[in-house]
């Protein structure tokens, strides 16, 4: 009872008092920076550990991503694409063993850099993944078994995917309830355990922590956030002091509070911000590497800062290819690469790739069938994707998941065949997202017994460790 | 209920609270005081409450067990209800002794049988709410907060302490005195018409309050939406002409560089045409804003469109029929290529079929995920499930609904070769059309399945007319434009007043658009006295806030660029939206700049901007209110040809005549602020206008506007 009624207030509690306000800023890890004090702590207590997500916005096509080489599952997915003009030749596919599975498959062409990194077991694959409510094969979705609200609809599947709730309409997501429970290994933080580079997302707002974000480089680290106009003058300072204490007014007006609340949490930070650290390794300039940029460059402030934990939300958007997919999807998977392993290197160079697992997330995968033909083919919303995890703590080189109809790991690509819940190729997972966010929150930290706060719907599932993080 | 007495205790209330308005509303006449009144018990704050038992009340029970016994009364006056104002016109919340506030489940308002004048209001305890001693219980209706008064949840305690001035409210014996609803849409009150102003332009500036002072809210929204003609006769829809720029090829010549793909492959042509229409359009304010809603709506974003001159028509389909019928804007924007090329209906064929289109006009543009009651509050099922508005089988079909129809290759007057017709409707090419059996929406009284074998047209024409019939598409649509002009969280009852002239307009017409604004600019919890419910308002999203800064500042052009501008802005203002997240013409997905469900975080309020309001972008709006009122505005560069600065000559001269800096401050309450400044905060800012010399009144000025603008107390339009 005690949990739901903390879950209740945290939905309803509306506007806070000055008191509660200041409640709210030690959750943040902001009051530290208030007080101009900060907690010292032993370095041996917990080492540094960092999680990142990249999502793949719109939808990104895992069956162009990950495909079966060996003959026969290429020979399905061929068939189902081949003719429209969406199949990747078999030749151009870069080969990957799962000892999981045991068959030969491959890695989208351009992903040319992280299949350097599989190489080197530092990147698993995670199939057939998607929302779910509870475990599900095509004939129990078929008989009306429970299953996630609005399936195949981008905002909904976007905001399940990075609540971790698929029944009903959240107001946290998972990166936040991790960040609410595991606060306390980060005691003393200069600054709030998320960051994103990508705008406010759901995924970072907890019960009680809410994020930074910044903006990616090239911006400077120093000038993500800055106030201008103040100089030393008596009437600016008089200017500065009566801004920030109308920031302390109408805090019973509920908008007006979150409005005065997020700029003192940026004033707050740009005061923790006043230096731009160099990095070792030169990041692509794309969408992806400037974020992953801004991301390694807080890293490499996590001692000054005092961070212990941290996690960080990046986006590639443009995966909603509807049309046009050979093209476009190649060029984001060419970003992705590229930006993943700058990002890893910077990380060997920072001494903590054993310390920072970068994952993948997107809306769905999209339909096996094809929608349209020739140069404009694309294809539509589906359900269950692949996804990949990169990092030294990972257990690389492997498929990891959960069996399909066939008894492997891996969907059986056929249209409206055992794994398909319609007539176009949309599989149903067998990997719940719960499954495979808990999978990442223990590594980071999450105690078994505050993993059903976190993902509510855990217990619905079998499992909630698929291995890959050893 | 007999024996209660002491009416004059509640007056004194009623006048207690009129004096503390009279302090910040600067107009000769203040507002008349129409918040709701709770009663209280004869000689505390502490609330009068009931056990509902059917038909009567049990007066009873001094504490509310939690748990077991959630229903309570509470007993509500000083109301001028409208004939359908129920409870669903009320919110009604508590706050405990740590400060935290609860929504309250309001279920019932029915007035008293011998005191019609009193109404009993019954709520619901969250079922996990535990006993925590003494709350405090508002009831917030139209925008306007009641006193709060005491509860005992469990056990009766100290704390919290009872607001500043609260005195006991008890039961009145005769009708108070109320301001009826007409009253209330037009009350001369000069922050009622600020407000007015900011809720349905991009900003307040003298000529256009002194407009509304002279002809009334109604003569000024009759005015905006009348016909207006050119020099020719044509009807027109903007006040300056749209950029008039050629259709290119898909990929640029090579020696189309620099300028030559800023101006044809860009918005940036697009993007300062609108700013100069929000700063200077004045005869099209409001189509101009209404336009600027709908488009968050009927999303196309030029990130795909890539050419200007592709996005000129779309807009042109907004601002046509900004006041005109919602099922004409359907028809239009499905056929308008831009749209047929982002949501990919313009490749959707019988042989290769494509749901996007399909999909995103039910899901965004018209009826939404969930059946909707008509005050847009969302049906439940016995499981407290909300029932879904369609399934893949209603996609399925329309998607094949829309197949075959593409852009007008050859044949229409802007076909040319080798360059995609994005100024024509889309054309149908009949093999390309799906000729089946379509499932469409299910509802009573619709015509959910087309039979196979009809045509395109007959197709489009059923399809658009399921869709608009359906009886979501009334609360759907006016409550994202009322959270659109005025605010994040109607009342439903707001939702439903304003559903209900989209249903009818009053001569039998469903979908007229023109009607709905008026309704939704004229009603009651739009209208009025200051709004003093916590949760009343919208967060100026980026291009309001940049516009409601620049226009009471009269905008123009910097110095130096010399009679060709006319003294006017360009309006390169985009680059200080596009730091706010705000990149107009360009939004990020056709979920828009912000998604409309974004819910406050700790919150269960809808707040759609601060989808784009985050630590990240909260310092760039005080750093853009520094570059024009410090800073010098916005310099001359490439592309910026006449740049944009502000005139504070009007500010400076009023600090110029008080000293003491009080005319300087009021008057900005008055015309920025709408009277909204409390006394505290008016106390800041004068103390920092004091800080400055007062031989220096250009300082003190923009000391003065600097405060205001960055205040949170701007920031949420309210």
């Amino acid at each position: 009872m005690e949990q739901n009624r903390r879950e209740f207030i945290g939905k309803s509690c509306r506007a806070l008092t000055m008191a509660a306000v200041a409640t709210q800023l030690s959750h943040l890890g902001l009051v530290s920076a208030l007080a101009q004090k900060r907690s010292r702590k032993s370095e041996a207590v917990d080492s540094y550990k960092a999680l990142v997500c990249v999502f793949l916005n719109g939808g990104s096509d895992a069956n162009n991503m990950v495909v079966p080489k060996y003959t026969a599952g290429y020979a399905d997915y061929s068939a189902a694409r081949t003719a429209q003009g969406l199949a990747i030749p078999q030749a151009n596919l870069l080969s990957v063993t799962p000892p999981s599975i045991g068959l030969e498959f491959g890695l989208h062409p351009n992903l040319a850099e992280l299949h350097q990194l599989w190489g080197q077991n530092r990147l698993a694959v995670v199939t057939n993944v998607g929302t779910l409510v509870q475990p599900l094969t095509k004939a129990l979705y078929l008989s009306g078994a429970p299953r996630p609200d609005q399936l195949f609809s981008h905002s909904d599947q976007v905001a399940q995917f990075r609540t971790a709730i698929s029944n009903s309409s959240a107001t946290t997501g998972w990166g936040g309830r991790l960040a609410d429970r595991t606060g306390p290994i980060n005691a003393g933080a200069a600054i709030p355990m998320i960051t994103s580079m990508a705008g406010v997302t759901i995924f970072s707002n907890g019960v009680t922590s809410s994020p930074l974000i910044v903006e990616p480089a090239p911006t400077p680290l120093n000038q993500v956030l800055t106030l201008n106009g103040f100089g030393t003058t008596s009437d600016e300072l008089a200017r500065k002091t009566a801004m920030q204490r109308i920031r302390g007014e109408d805090l019973d007006k509920t908008l007006v509070q979150a409005a005065g609340f997020l700029t003192q949490q940026a004033v707050s930070v740009s005061e923790q911000l006043s230096t731009d650290p160099p990095l070792t390794v030169t990041f692509p300039a794309t969408t992806l590497g400037n974020q992953l940029k801004q991301v390694a460059k807080l890293m490499k402030f996590r001692t000054s800062l005092n961070m212990t934990r941290q996690i960080f939300f990046v986006q590639l958007p443009g995966f909603d290819t509807h049309g046009s997919q050979i093209t476009n999807q190649g060029n984001l998977f060419t970003q992705l690469s590229q930006a993943l392993k700058a990002f890893y290197d910077e990380t060997v160079a920072q001494g903590i790739s054993g310390q920072v697992t970068t994952f993948t997330m997107s809306d769905f995968s999209r339909t096996l069938n094809p929608a349209g033909t020739g140069g404009n083919v694309g294809s539509d919303h589906a359900w269950a994707g692949h996804h990949l995890v990169m990092g030294d703590a990972v257990a690389g080189g492997n498929f990891y998941g959960r069996p399909t109809s066939n008894g492997s790991i891996f969907p059986t690509l056929v249209n409206n065949g055992p794994d398909d819940i319609s007539t176009r190729g949309r599989f149903v997972p067998t990997v719940s997202v719960e499954m495979y966010a808990a999978t990442l929150a223990r590594w980071f930290g999450l105690n078994e017994a505050e993993m059903p706060l976190v993902f509510p719907l855990i217990g619905n599932f079998p499992t909630s460790n698929l291995g890959f993080m050893g | 209920m007999k024996g209660f007495s002491a009416p004059r205790l509640f007056f004194q209330a009623v006048c207690c609270a009129l004096a503390i308005f009279s302090a910040v509303a600067v107009s000769a006449q203040n507002p008349p005081e129409d918040a709701p009144v709770l009663i209280s018990q004869p000689g505390s704050t502490r609330a009068l409450t009931a056990r509902p038992t059917g038909k009567s009340f049990d007066f009873s029970p001094k504490t509310v067990q939690a748990g077991r016994n959630p229903r309570i009364t509470f007993f509500v006056t000083n109301l001028a209800l409208l004939p359908d104002e129920g409870a669903n016109a009320f919110r009604v919340d508590l706050q405990d002794a740590q400060g935290y506030r609860y929504p309250l489940q309001v279920l019932a308002l029915e007035p008293l049988a011998d005191r019609p004048w009193v109404y009993a209001l019954t709520v619901r305890l969250h079922p996990l709410m535990t006993n925590v001693g003494d709350v405090l219980v508002r009831a917030n209706w139209r925008g306007m907060a009641s006193n709060r008064v005491r509860l005992a949840i469990g056990f009766e305690s100290r704390k919290p302490e009872d607001d500043a001035g609260a005195v006991p409210t008890p039961m009145p014996d005769k009708p108070p005195v109320t301001t009826p609803v007409q009253n209330v849409a037009s009350l001369p009150w000069a922050g009622d018409r600020v407000r007015f102003i900011e809720q349905s332009t991009f900003g307040p500036n003298a000529a256009l309050e002194m407009r509304l002072r002279r002809i009334g809210f109604s003569a000024w929204l009759n005015e905006q939406t009348e016909e207006k003609r050119d020099a020719n006769g044509a009807l027109r829809y903007s006040t300056y002409p749209y950029p008039n720029l050629p259709l290119m090829p898909q990929t640029p010549s090579q020696t189309c560089t620099g300028n030559c793909l800023r101006d044809n492959y860009s918005m940036y042509p697009l993007q300062k045409w609108f700013f100069r229409e929000t700063l200077y359009g004045e005869d099209q304010q409001l189509r101009r804003r209404v336009s600027w809603a709908l488009g968050q709506i009927w999303v196309v974003s030029g990130r795909e469109t890539i050419q200007p001159s592709r996005m000129v028509p779309y807009v042109q389909v907004l601002d046509r029929n900004a006041f005109g019928n919602y099922r004409d804007l359907m028809r239009e924007m499905t056929l308008n290529p831009a749209m047929g090329n982002y949501l990919d209906m313009a490749i959707s064929t019988q042989q290769n079929p494509n749901e996007n289109y399909a999909r995103e006009i039910l899901q965004l543009f018209s009826i939404g995920l969930y059946r909707l009651n008509q005050d847009g509050t969302v049906q439940r099922d016995a499981q407290n499930n909300p029932i879904p508005t369609y399934d893949q089988s209603v996609v399925n079909g329309f998607t094949k609904v829309f197949t075959g129809w593409s852009f007008c290759v050859q044949g229409c007057p802007n076909s040319q070769p080798g360059i995609v017709n994005y100024k024509d409707q889309m054309v149908l090419t009949p093999a390309n059309h799906d000729a089946g059996e379509k499932q469409l929406l299910n509802y009573p009284g619709a015509v959910s399945i087309i039979p196979a074998g009809l045509t395109a047209d007959q197709d489009f024409e059923m399809a658009l007319d399921n869709i608009f019939y359906h009886p979501n598409v009334a609360p759907f649509v006016s409550k994202i434009l009322i959270q659109q002009l005025v605010t994040s969280n109607p009342t439903p009852a707001y939702v439903g007043r304003v559903a209900a002239v989209f249903n009818d307009n009053g001569q039998g017409i469903r979908g007229d658009l023109k009607a709905v604004v008026r309704a939704i600019l004229l009603d009651p919890e739009a209208r009025g006295n200051l709004k003093t419910d916590p949760d009343y308002g919208h967060l100026r999203e980026p291009v309001l806030f940049v516009t409601n800064i620049l226009r009471p500042l009269n905008p123009v052009s910097v110095a130096t660029a010399g009679g060709a501008c006319s003294n006017q802005s360009d309006g390169y203002l985009n680059p200080a939206t596009i730091v706010l997240d705000q990149d107009v013409f360009n939004p990020p997905s056709v979920f828009n700049y912000y998604p409309m469900t974004y819910t406050l975080q700790n919150t269960d309020l809808h707040a759609p901007e601060f989808g784009i309001f985050s630590t990240g972008t909260a310092l760039k709006r005080p750093n853009f209110v520094n570059q024009m009122i410090f800073g010098g505005g916005i310099g001359l560069s490439s592309d910026a040809s006449c740049g944009t600065q502000v005139s504070l000559a009007r500010w400076q001269s009023l600090a110029a005549a008080d000293t003491t800096g009080a005319l300087l401050v009021d008057t900005m309450n008055t015309e920025i602020m709408h009277g909204s400044l409390s006394p505290v905060v008016r106390g800041h800012i004068l103390e920092a206008v004091q800080a400055v010399a007062s031989t220096d009144s250009l300082k003190r000025a923009r000391t003065a506007f600097y405060l205001v603008a960055t205040a949170p107390q701007f920031q949420v339009q309210r």
